[in-house]
């Protein structure tokens, strides 16, 4: 990834990230507002409910009362008591329910027995165990009704003033989803009612309202948490998959006389309006965040002009020297650290350059220096003989005739001798001078190495060296040109011949390694210094008292041209190891 | 005085009568039909078949062959006379009718009791039978073997005291019969006021808009204590519960354990305010006299145990058409049953249920021909072998013990009548004899 790249990068994360941060932060204040809003507006209706439970219950016990009080109920009191027949009461209950304006009302004998009943008066005759709550204040009762229905309403129970036996007055008013819907609910606010008649939750128990406008099964945990509770349950609830649908809901268990639930009422503020807000809040997020990046792309743009781009021309400029292009250069626009750190580089390819000049020209007088030295070297010998005939053929003039002869012929033949010496010499440095061109072809490397130890081992064995060929058995193709090659492994061996005068074991190897073939050429010699193995492959050095110093430069330059590499290391006897790695052909490619 | 006495006595021509009633004015049993129709025979206070369309009846092959002479000079409201022809398309088109809740419920028509009717001379009927029918002239007395005709107009023309003379305003106005063969009616008109709640009627009554009202007879008591001047019959409804033998009921013990769970007291005392009578049979017990054979009881540990552990299917029951308390008694029933562990379900009066709270009316007053109507309306296929209680009683068993048809109570029928009524009685059939009847001071 490029600087450029970081930076922006670095810069859209930091703004979104602030962005999101601060969206995050006024959702959940919003959140919280609105939430602290539900709670009071819950509460305030839950207390406004309970007020309205406790009027109704009021309002019912205090029709009872009036009822029971009444001329009508204490004459039918009297009747009864003084033998008459309930049986002419039959239909009783439910003029007076709606006289008294009630739901249910039942008339229950002494014996505890239904009189008369206005919302099931086939169920005269039947107990009535309610009786027993005569004269305490209203509470909740489950009724059941005649077509197999339940209902849950407010009811109290009374006795007949002055009644004696009592003749009780069972009345009630219905709590049904119509009668929720009298109750002043503010907008968005809904109610219902939950009738507890299953021990599993029934959707079909909620009134209609919550069937007609959500999935009723949405507030099954609420409403299984407060009536197995019995305490109020609140939490969020999605009707739909939609979240602008979702509400606060609170479940209100309404519990009978004998403390158990036989309701929920369930009180549920729409989120619509925070959800809106938040979807408001998080739309102005994503508009400022995008408006965020854009800014980011711009920074980074001028930043990277500024900072990046001088840092890229630097980056590039290092590739260039790395190269080999020691000319190149930076352009310097800025006086900041920047600006500083590009002139020092170019301060430094500037010494480099110069440096490295200096070196060229120094090892260049080196080399001359050292070819000079060989050359005095080499000529020196053939040229001290020849001195000596000279002179001895100068004395020999004194000589007579037949001893002249003698020496003449004698001094002229050593003189054709050294003339010959000389130009050998001569011809070996015109041939490091003339190396031809490689004239490539596909061999396999194995061979190459058969044929040099081949040509080598009665030598070898002459000397006393043991010779040992380790070879994969499968081919190593390369491209190569044979006889090079056969010159150069040549003098590796005569290298390695050379370093053994008292015996030894040499050992010529030829395997793959990676993608390449490697010929290894391995004597037990005395080995090589750190300082030889690092000049080794200079022209003209050499370690032997007779030596050119051409051999391995010959072998450098070979292998070079095959696009090999050579290295020189410690062998595993102690001696030197030459390695030689000629890249493979693959497969189905030939030279 | 006694003039004045006499004067007070002597009855009114002319005047119009208005009555009300909770059902349709052109119902198969309702009281229009008998004021515009006859029938070829009538009953008599006893029972037994008199003279009416037939003057005279004779039976021959062993009670299989009835020739019925017709009376002569008798005229439809149209004025054309009344023909041997006439008789047969009536009597042949009667079984064709269905009866009753089977009429509402689109019920096949009711067989009847003979396979042959034709005409056998100007003013002759013969009817065969494939069995033998001792009551047949007892039988004919029913209005659903009433004598009518269509006129050109597509209207029904009788022979009775009125003709229709229209219908508005939810009334069916029926004028006198001048030529009726019975003699002219002495009211000039009847308005028959339909669809009206009791209490609609009462009010009516106590303020003079209407003369004769009904009575249910859970509301008698009331009414004796509101002194009106109440017409009373003998029991004539049987309140009865079919059961359906298929499904929850197709096996005959569950329907027994039904039987056996129905509460009748409760119905009695209560629901019907001790009106009519208790009882398990199909005949009610001043006519058939061993109605007491068959046990009105309620046995609830029995009905249980052959109930047994049979899993509660819903079983749904309904009540015929005809007001709140029917509805409430077949609501008492469904406690009943569920008490013996069937679970009830109620559904709306008239819909077809497992489980049928019906009213059944009973034209006839001889015992045999009123077991023959009994089986008929309620579909049972019993041959009865023989006229005497024994062999009534032997069919009759043989019917109940299917626990198909479930008899609960005797109900008698009741009119109220108002002050200017004169000499108003009802007819076997529990129906005012307004043909009869007269207005104190005509208007």
């Amino acid at each position: 990834m490029t600087l450029r790249q970081k930076l922006l990068l670095m810069f859209s994360i930091t703004v979104v990230g602030i962005v999101a941060a601060v969206a995050w932060t006024v959702s959940v204040r919003v959140r919280r507002v609105f939430e602290e809003m539900d709670r009071e507006q819950t509460a305030a209706l839950v207390n406004q409910l309970q007020r309205e439970f406790d009027q109704r219950g009021s309002d019912t016990a205090a029709a009872l009362d009036r009822m029971a009080s009444s001329d009508a109920l204490r004459r039918i009191a009297f009747e009864l008591a003084n033998g008459g027949d309930a049986a002419r009461y039959l239909t009783v209950a439910a003029t007076l329910a709606q006289e008294y304006q009630l739901d249910d009302l039942e008339l229950v004998g002494n014996d505890g027995n239904i009189i008369s009943s206005a919302q099931w008066p086939a169920r005269f005759g039947y107990p009535e165990p309610v009786i027993f709550s005569a004269g305490k204040p209203a509470f909740l009762k489950q009724e059941q009704l005649p077509d197999g229905s339940e209902e849950i309403g407010t009811f109290a129970v009374r006795s007949v003033s002055g009644s004696s036996p009592p003749l009780y007055i069972v009345g009630g008013r219905a709590l049904d989803a119509a009668t929720l819907r009298t109750f002043p609910v503010p907008a968005g606010t809904q109610v219902y009612l939950y009738r507890n008649l299953t021990a599993e939750f029934d959707p079909g128990n909620f009134g209609a309202p919550v069937q007609a406008v959500s999935s009723a099964t949405a507030y099954r945990q609420l409403v299984d948490q407060a009536r197995a509770s019995g305490q109020n349950a609140e939490g969020v609830v999605y009707p739909t998959l939609r979240r602008q649908d979702s509400v606060n809901a609170t479940a209100i268990p309404l519990k009978g006389a004998n403390g158990g639930v036989l309701a929920v009422l369930v009180v549920s503020n729409s989120r619509r309006g925070m959800v809106e807000v938040q979807n408001h809040i998080r739309a102005i997020a994503y508009g400022v965040a995008g408006i965020g990046i854009l800014f980011a792309v711009v920074m980074s743009l001028w930043i990277a002009a500024r900072v990046s781009r001088p840092i890229e021309q630097l980056a590039r400029a290092a590739s260039q020297v790395a190269a080999g292009d020691w000319h190149a250069r930076v352009e310097i626009h800025t006086r900041d650290e920047v600006g500083v750190l590009a002139e020092t580089f170019n301060h430094m390819t500037e010494q480099l350059a110069e440096q490295r000049e200096r070196l060229v020209q120094s090892e260049r007088v080196a080399a001359w220096r050292e070819l000079a030295r060989r050359l005095a070297h080499e000529l020196k010998n053939p040229l001290f003989p020849l001195q000596i005939t000279v002179e001895n053929m100068t004395r020999a003039r004194a000589l007579p005739p037949q001893e002249f002869d003698e020496v003449f012929a004698e001094s002229a033949a050593t003189l054709r001798a050294e003339i010959e010496n000389l130009k050998a010499i001569i011809a070996r440095f015109s041939d490091f001078s003339k190396m031809p061109k490689p004239q490539v072809e596909t061999i396999d490397a194995r061979d190459a190495v058969r044929r040099v130890t081949a040509l080598y081992e009665p030598a070898l064995r002459e000397k006393r060296i043991n010779l040992r060929v380790p070879m994969d058995k499968e081919p190593l193709l390369i491209s190569a040109d044979p006889e090079l090659l056969h010159r150069a492994l040549s003098n590796l061996v005569l290298n390695a011949m050379d370093a053994m005068p008292e015996g030894g074991t040499l050992t010529v190897s030829a395997a793959q390694q990676g993608d390449a073939a490697r010929i290894s050429v391995a004597d037990s010699g005395a080995g090589l210094t750190p300082e030889e193995c690092e000049r080794l492959f200079t022209p003209y050095y050499t370690t032997k008292q007779h030596g050119t110093g051409l051999g391995l430069a010959i072998v450098q330059s070979v292998v070079a041209d095959h696009h090999g590499t050579i290295a020189v290391e410690r062998g595993e006897n102690g001696g030197a190891r030459f390695v030689i790695d000629l890249p493979l052909l693959a497969a189905g490619v030939t030279a | 005085m006694a003039l004045a006495a006499s004067a007070r006595t002597r009855p009114h021509y002319g005047g119009t009568l208005r009555i009300e009633i909770q059902g349709d004015a052109w119902a198969p049993d309702s009281l229009a039909r008998r004021l515009v129709l006859n029938t070829l025979t009538d009953l008599s206070d006893s029972g037994t078949a008199q003279p009416a369309l037939a003057i005279a009846w004779s039976a021959q092959n062993n009670d299989q062959r009835w020739d019925f002479q017709l009376r002569p000079q008798v005229r439809f409201h149209d004025g054309t006379p009344l023909t041997a022809e006439d008789v047969v398309v009536s009597l042949t088109s009667a079984c064709a009718v269905p009866m009753g809740s089977a009429a509402a419920s689109g019920a096949p028509a009711v067989a009847c009791p003979w396979n042959a009717v034709y005409v056998a001379g100007p003013s002759e009927v013969v009817i065969t039978t494939p069995a033998p029918q001792p009551d047949l002239p007892e039988l004919l007395a029913q209005t659903r073997f009433s004598v009518s005709k269509q006129d050109d107009t597509g209207q029904l023309e009788g022979t009775g005291p009125f003709r229709v003379a229209g219908f508005s305003g939810g009334a069916l106005t029926l004028a006198a019969n001048d030529d009726c063969w019975q003699g002219r009616p002495f009211l000039d008109s009847v308005e028959i006021f339909t669809h009206r709640a009791i209490r609609d009627q009462w009010l009516d009554l106590s303020v003079g808009r209407a003369d004769v009202v009904q009575i249910p007879p859970e509301m008698l008591g009331q009414a004796q204590q509101q002194h009106l001047d109440i017409l009373v019959s003998q029991p004539l409804d049987l309140l009865a519960l079919t059961l359906d033998a298929q499904g929850s009921f197709a096996d005959p013990a569950m329907r027994q354990a039904a039987a056996l769970a129905v509460d009748r007291a409760s119905l009695y005392n209560v629901i019907f305010q001790k009106q009519g009578e208790i009882t398990a049979s199909l005949l009610p017990e001043p006519l058939s006299g061993y109605s007491f054979l068959f046990s009105t009881d309620r046995d609830l540990m029995r009905a249980r145990t052959l109930r047994g552990g049979a899993p509660a299917r819903p079983i749904t029951m309904s009540a015929d058409p005809g007001g709140g308390t029917l509805q409430l008694a077949a609501e008492r029933l469904a406690l009943n049953l569920d008490e013996a562990g069937f679970a009830v379900q109620m559904a709306p009066p008239g819909t077809p249920s497992t489980l049928d709270l019906r009213i059944v009316h009973l034209d006839e007053a001889s015992p045999l021909a009123a077991l023959d109507e009994m089986l008929t309306r309620l579909g049972q296929t019993v041959t009865v072998n023989g006229t005497d209680p024994h062999a009534l009683w032997l069919a009759e068993r043989t019917a109940l013990q299917n626990y198909t048809v479930v008899p609960l109570l005797w109900l008698p029928r009741a009119w109220a009548v108002g002050e200017r009524v004169r000499d108003l009685r009802l007819s076997p059939h529990g129906e005012p004899q307004l043909a009869d009847a007269s207005l104190e001071a005509a208007r």
